[in-house]
C-alpha cells in the first residue's frame, strides 16, 4: 500500500460508511499487535518494526490539519478515504465481507459436526429411559413417551454390577486392573522415556527403534504367543491365565497397553526441557535418580497427568486384551461386549416375554450408557488436561 | 574404581531404561518373533486341541515354505476381497481424515464465543471411539434409521452429483467420483469420530506459530486464505506426515477392520499358523505403502531449522 495522494473515487462517500467499522478495527488491532510485540518499537522511529506498521494504522501525520477534533468518527473516516486508491478500498471491503459472514458459516458448520458427534449421546440417554414399548410406537423418535428407570436396573443387573466386591464384580476388577496398571505404566513409561531422551549408549537408536516398532504392530499380532507365555509361565510351572497379573506383568515392565506411545510422548517432553536444571542438580552432588525424581518429576506434573488420564480410558475401553487373557474375570468392556448374550440368557429366557430385536436396543443402549458414564464424568471435570496436556507434552516437535 | 564420566552416564541410560527392555524382550520381542514362526509353521499340528500345540516347520523344499501364504492369498474364500477392500477404504478415508481435521482445528484455533465448549466436544471422540461402545451404538443408531449422516446423505440419493456430471459429458468418471462422494457422506459419521485425536494434534501444532509469523503476515495485507496456505500449511506440514502415520495405523489397528476380523475369526478356529500369515502380510504391505508414502512427502515437508 503506498500513500500517494490519487484522488479519492466517486462513490466515496457510499462506501466510508461501509468500511469505517473495519479499518479503525484492523488499525486498533495493528497498533495493538505492534506494541505487543515490541514496546520499544513505537517510540523510536528508525527501528525496523516502526517502519513496518501498516499505512492505516499509522497516525496519519500530513492528515492532522484535516482531520481534526471535533469531527465525528463518520466525518474523519471520509477523509481518510480520499487518500486510499481503488485496491485498498477493495482490500477493505472484502475483508469487511469476510469478517460479517464467516462467523454465521462457522457457527453452522460447528453446530452440524457437534450435533453429529453428540448424536450417540443423545441417542444413549434418549434409549435408555424408556420403557421397551416404546420402540413399537412410530411417533416416538426422540422423546420418549414412557420414561422409566426399569430398564437400568434391569441392565445393571444383568451385567453384574450389584455383585459383592470379592465376586468377580466387572466394576471393581476394572477399577483395580485400571487404576493399578495405569500407575505401574505411566510410571515406568515415564522413566525408559527419560533414559531415552538425556543419556547416550551404545545401541540407543536401535532400542528406540523397538519402541517405535512397539507402536507399529497390532497387539492382535501377538496375542496367540503372549497366551502361550502366559499359559506356561516360568517354565510351564505357572499359569497366569485369569489372574491379574496378565495386565500388571506388562503394565510394570512398561508394556503395556499402547506403552510404546506412551514411551514416546513422555521421551519428547524430557527433549524439550532444558539440560541445566539436571546439571545443576549434578553438581550439587544428586545422583541421577535422585536427579530424575526430584528435579524432572516435578517438571512434568501436566504431561504425567495427561499421559495418565489417556492410560485409565485406554485400559477402561480394552476389549482385546481383556477378553484373550479372561476366561472367568470381567471387565465392563467385556460384560458390555457380551451383554446381548448375557440379556438372552437372563431376561430375554422368559418365553411369555416376547422381545424383538428392535426392543432390544433400549437394553443395549442402557448397557452403553452405564459403561461410559464415568468417563464422561472424567472427561467433564478434567477436560483441560486432557486437551491441553497434549500440547504442552510435546507430542507435537 | 573410576569410571570416566562418559561410561558412567551411558551405564546410568542402560539403568533407565532395563525395566522396559526386560518386559519388551519377555511381553514384546519374544512374543512378536514367535507369531512370526508361525508363518512357517504346519498349521494342522498347531492347533491346541489335537495334543497341544506342537511347533513343526514346514520343510523348506521348493515353495512348501510359503504354505500358509499359498492359503491366505490363495484358498482363503475372504482374505483376497477383505485386504482390497480395506486398502481401498484407509486409501479414502486418510485423506479425508486429514482434511477435516487440519480445517476443525484451524476453526477450533479461532477467537469466537463458546469456543471452549466447542473443543470439548470435538475432543469427545478420544473417550469414548476406542472401546466397544462405538460399535455398538453405530449399529443401534443405523438399525433405528436416527443416523445423522444417513439422513444427511439422502440428498445425495437422488445422485444429483452424477446428474451434474454427466450433464457436463464426463461420464467416464462420474460413477466412481459419486461413489466416493456417497462414501464420505454417508460415513460423516465415522469421520468425524476417528479425527479426534488428528484434531487435538494438528491444534497444537497451530499454537506452536510463532507470533512473528502471524504479524508478519497482517501487516503485509495477507488475506486469511493466502495466511493459510504460506503461514499455516509449511508450519503444520511435520504435523500431517505424523497424523497421517496415526491415522493409518489407528485404522489398521481397529478391530472392526475388516481384515482384523478375518485375523481373529482364524485364530478363533485354531488356525494359528494361517491367521499369523495372514496378519504378518497384512501388516507388511501397510508398511511398505506407509514407508513409501512418508519418503515422497517428506521431501516436502517444511522443518523449522532447529
Amino acid at each position: 500500500m503506498d500513500m500517494e495522494n490519487k484522488n479519492t473515487p466517486a462513490n466515496a462517500d457510499e462506501i466510508a460508511d461501509a468500511v469505517e467499522e473495519t479499518v479503525t478495527a484492523a488499525a486498533e488491532a495493528a497498533a495493538e499487535a505492534v506494541q505487543e510485540a515490541a514496546p520499544v518499537s513505537l517510540s523510536d522511529p528508525d527501528h525496523p518494526v516502526a517502519s513496518y506498521v501498516p499505512d492505516c494504522a499509522k497516525p496519519d501525520v500530513h492528515e492532522a490539519h484535516e482531520v481534526g477534533e471535533g469531527m465525528t468518527k463518520k466525518e474523519a473516516m471520509k477523509i481518510r478515504m480520499r487518500n486510499m486508491n481503488r485496491e485498498e478500498i477493495a482490500y477493505l471491503r472484502k475483508k469487511r465481507i469476510y469478517e460479517k459472514c464467516w462467523p454465521v458459516f462457522r457457527f453452522l458448520i460447528l453446530f452440524g459436526l457437534g450435533f453429529v458427534i453428540l448424536t450417540p449421546l443423545i441417542f444413549m440417554i434418549s434409549y435408555g429411559f424408556r420403557e421397551n414399548r416404546d420402540m413399537n410406537d412410530p411417533t416416538v423418535m426422540w422423546i420418549p413417551r414412557n420414561v422409566t428407570l426399569r430398564i437400568m436396573k434391569q441392565t445393571i443387573n444383568a451385567m453384574g454390577l450389584t455383585r459383592g466386591i470379592t465376586d468377580n464384580n466387572p466394576l471393581v476388577n476394572t477399577i483395580f486392573l485400571n487404576i493399578g496398571c495405569s500407575l505401574c505404566q505411566v510410571a515406568t513409561c515415564a522413566v525408559t522415556g527419560y533414559g531415552f531422551a538425556r543419556f547416550k549408549f551404545k545401541g540407543r537408536n536401535l532400542l528406540f527403534g523397538i519402541v517405535i516398532l512397539m507402536i507399529l504392530v497390532p497387539v492382535q499380532i501377538i496375542s496367540i504367543p503372549l497366551y502361550d507365555t502366559f499359559r506356561n509361565f516360568f517354565f510351564g510351572n505357572v499359569n497366569l491365565i485369569n489372574t491379574f497379573w496378565v495386565m500388571y506383568l506388562p503394565a510394570i515392565m512398561a508394556n503395556g497397553i499402547r506403552a510404546g506411545l506412551m514411551i514416546f510422548i513422555f521421551r519428547q517432553f524430557f527433549r524439550g526441557l532444558p539440560k541445566e536444571l539436571e546439571d545443576a542438580a549434578y553438581l550439587d552432588g544428586c545422583g541421577p535418580f535422585n536427579t530424575f525424581l526430584k528435579v524432572m518429576v516435578p517438571n512434568a506434573a501436566s504431561s504425567f497427568l495427561t499421559v495418565f488420564l489417556f492410560s485409565i480410558v485406554w485400559y477402561w475401553n480394552d476389549y482385546y486384551v481383556a477378553s484373550s487373557f479372561f476366561t472367568n474375570k470381567e471387565t465392563i468392556s467385556t460384560v458390555l461386549k457380551n451383554l446381548d448374550g448375557t440379556l438372552n440368557k437372563t431376561i430375554f429366557n422368559n418365553a411369555s416375554a416376547q422381545i424383538s430385536a428392535r426392543e432390544k436396543i433400549v437394553w443395549l443402549e442402557a448397557g452403553c450408557l452405564i459403561s461410559i458414564t464415568p468417563m464422561l464424568v472424567l472427561y467433564a471435570f478434567l477436560q483441560k488436561h486432557f486437551t491441553e496436556g497434549i500440547e504442552r507434552s510435546g507430542l507435537v516437535g | 574404581m573410576k569410571i570416566p564420566y562418559e561410561r558412567r552416564k551411558s551405564l546410568y541410560g542402560y539403568g533407565f531404561i532395563s525395566v522396559w527392555l526386560i518386559g519388551t524382550v519377555l511381553w514384546f520381542l519374544i512374543p512378536l518373533i514367535e507369531s512370526f514362526c508361525y508363518c512357517f509353521m504346519d498349521n494342522a499340528s498347531l492347533k491346541p486341541d489335537t495334543g497341544g500345540m506342537r511347533k513343526i516347520w514346514l520343510s523348506f523344499h521348493g515353495t512348501e515354505w510359503l504354505a500358509n501364504f499359498k492359503y491366505a492369498f490363495a484358498a482363503d474364500p475372504q482374505f483376497k476381497q477383505n485386504l482390497v477392500s480395506v486398502l481401498r477404504d484407509t486409501a479414502i478415508q486418510t485423506p479425508m481424515i486429514l482434511i477435516f481435521s487440519l480445517f476443525i482445528a484451524v476453526i477450533l484455533n479461532q477467537e469466537f464465543k463458546g469456543r471452549g465448549f466447542a473443543r470439548a466436544i470435538f475432543f469427545l471422540p478420544v473417550i469414548i471411539a476406542t472401546g466397544p461402545v462405538y460399535n455398538i451404538i453405530s449399529g443401534n443408531i443405523a438399525s433405528t434409521g436416527a443416523d445423522s449422516g444417513a439422513q444427511f446423505s439422502t440428498l445425495f440419493e437422488t445422485d444429483i452429483v452424477g446428474d451434474l456430471l454427466e450433464f457436463l459429458g464426463v461420464m467416464n468418471i462420474s460413477a466412481s467420483l459419486t461413489d466416493i462422494i456417497n462414501t464420505v457422506v454417508t460415513n460423516i459419521f465415522g469421520l468425524v469420530w476417528s479425527s479426534g485425536i488428528q484434531i487435538l494434534i494438528f491444534l497444537a501444532a497451530l499454537q506452536n506459530i510463532p507470533v512473528s509469523a502471524k504479524e508478519a503476515a497482517s501487516m503485509e495485507g495477507a488475506t486469511s486464505w493466502e495466511y493459510f496456505w504460506k503461514i499455516t500449511l509449511p508450519y503444520v506440514s511435520p504435523m500431517i506426515l505424523a497424523n497421517f502415520i496415526y491415522t493409518v495405523i489407528d485404522s489398521f489397528t481397529k478391530t472392526d477392520n475388516a481384515v482384523m476380523i478375518r485375523v481373529l475369526a482364524k485364530q478363533r478356529d485354531w488356525d494359528y499358523a494361517y491367521a499369523a500369515a495372514m496378519a504378518w502380510s497384512y501388516f507388511a504391505i501397510v508398511m511398505v505403502v506407509v514407508g513409501i508414502i512418508v519418503a515422497i512427502v517428506n521431501k516436502f515437508i517444511f522443518y523449522e531449522v532447529e
